[in-house]
């Protein structure tokens, strides 16, 4: 039951990350990045990474994602005119790099997955669990990520602050 | 049954597409988009080990990692929006000097 489960979510995420990159819309890219997100949080729920798939849900579905949304809403995108012949060129590129990535890849997870028949374990990241791993073995990360979180906030002021006093005052040659 | 393959094959098909999207497109928002999908596919394998080898090091690194990813697509939309508000476009080549 659970296998079909899994198929059902990993097309949703394969369908939702081409449209990530293909959509024209600005919109639909941050839109389809949310569906993208969900589905793979249902895929964590069914690893049994229960408290992973919620700070997943609620960080960047809520969180980050809503960010998105309104940073393409305030900045207007559709007077954008793209340049269309370097922008063909270096999809070309682009796509033979990533093609060339894939098969690599999938080159390499066969003889690994023909190899390995590992059975999944028991382990459930429930609160519970991740929580008292969380305080204990990994306390200085964790606190250390507050101070980063801090940096980040400062970063994000000076640059607003910057760009409101110096906004277009000297964008002359 | 799924097994421990799965996940890492799907991990890769969605990295790779976040791979193409990174170098193809020219938006800068496109381009942090993609960005997620790259962290995504690589949480994805994160939890997959974790769940298959027993323990749970590998759900706490994603943890972190959307710490990090938090932070990082917040400075990165400053950024977008303080180039959009001095060069009015958010295109990846009008990027030329590295003067602000």
């Amino acid at each position: 039951m659970s296998s079909y489960f899994f198929y059902l979510f990993a097309a949703i995420l394969i369908f939702a990350s081409l449209a990530v990159i293909w959509a024209r819309n600005p919109l639909y890219n941050v839109l389809a990045l949310v569906v993208a997100i969900f589905s793979l949080s249902c895929l964590f729920v069914l690893l049994e990474a229960f408290f992973v798939g919620m700070v997943l849900l609620l960080v960047y579905a809520g969180a980050v994602l809503v960010f998105f949304l309104f940073v393409v809403m305030c900045l207007n995108l559709n007077a954008i005119t793209l340049n269309s012949v370097q922008q063909i060129r270096f999809r070309w590129w682009g796509c033979v790099l990533g093609l060339t990535f894939a098969f690599t890849f999938l080159y390499a997870a066969k003889s690994f997955i023909l190899a390995q028949t590992m059975d999944p374990s028991t382990l459930r990241g429930t609160i519970e669990t991740i929580g008292k791993i969380l305080f204990t073995e990994y306390l200085l990360p964790f606190e250390l990520t507050s101070l980063l979180l801090l940096i980040a906030i400062f970063g994000i002021v000076s640059l607003a602050q910057g760009a409101l006093s110096t906004g277009k005052d000297d964008e002359g040659p | 049954m799924i097994l421990l393959g799965n996940y890492l094959i799907l991990s890769g098909i969605v990295f790779s597409i976040g791979l193409v999207g990174v170098m193809t497109s020219r938006n800068v928002l496109r381009v942090l988009l993609s960005l997620e999908l790259l962290l995504a596919a690589s949480n994805l394998s994160f939890v997959a080990f974790s769940k298959y080898n027993g323990d749970y090091a590998g759900q706490l690194i994603v943890f972190f990692v959307i710490l990090v990813a938090a932070a990082e697509v917040a400075i990165g939309l400053a950024i977008i929006v303080v180039m959009y508000r001095r060069l009015s476009t958010i295109q990846a080549d009008e990027l030329k000097e590295m003067k602000w």
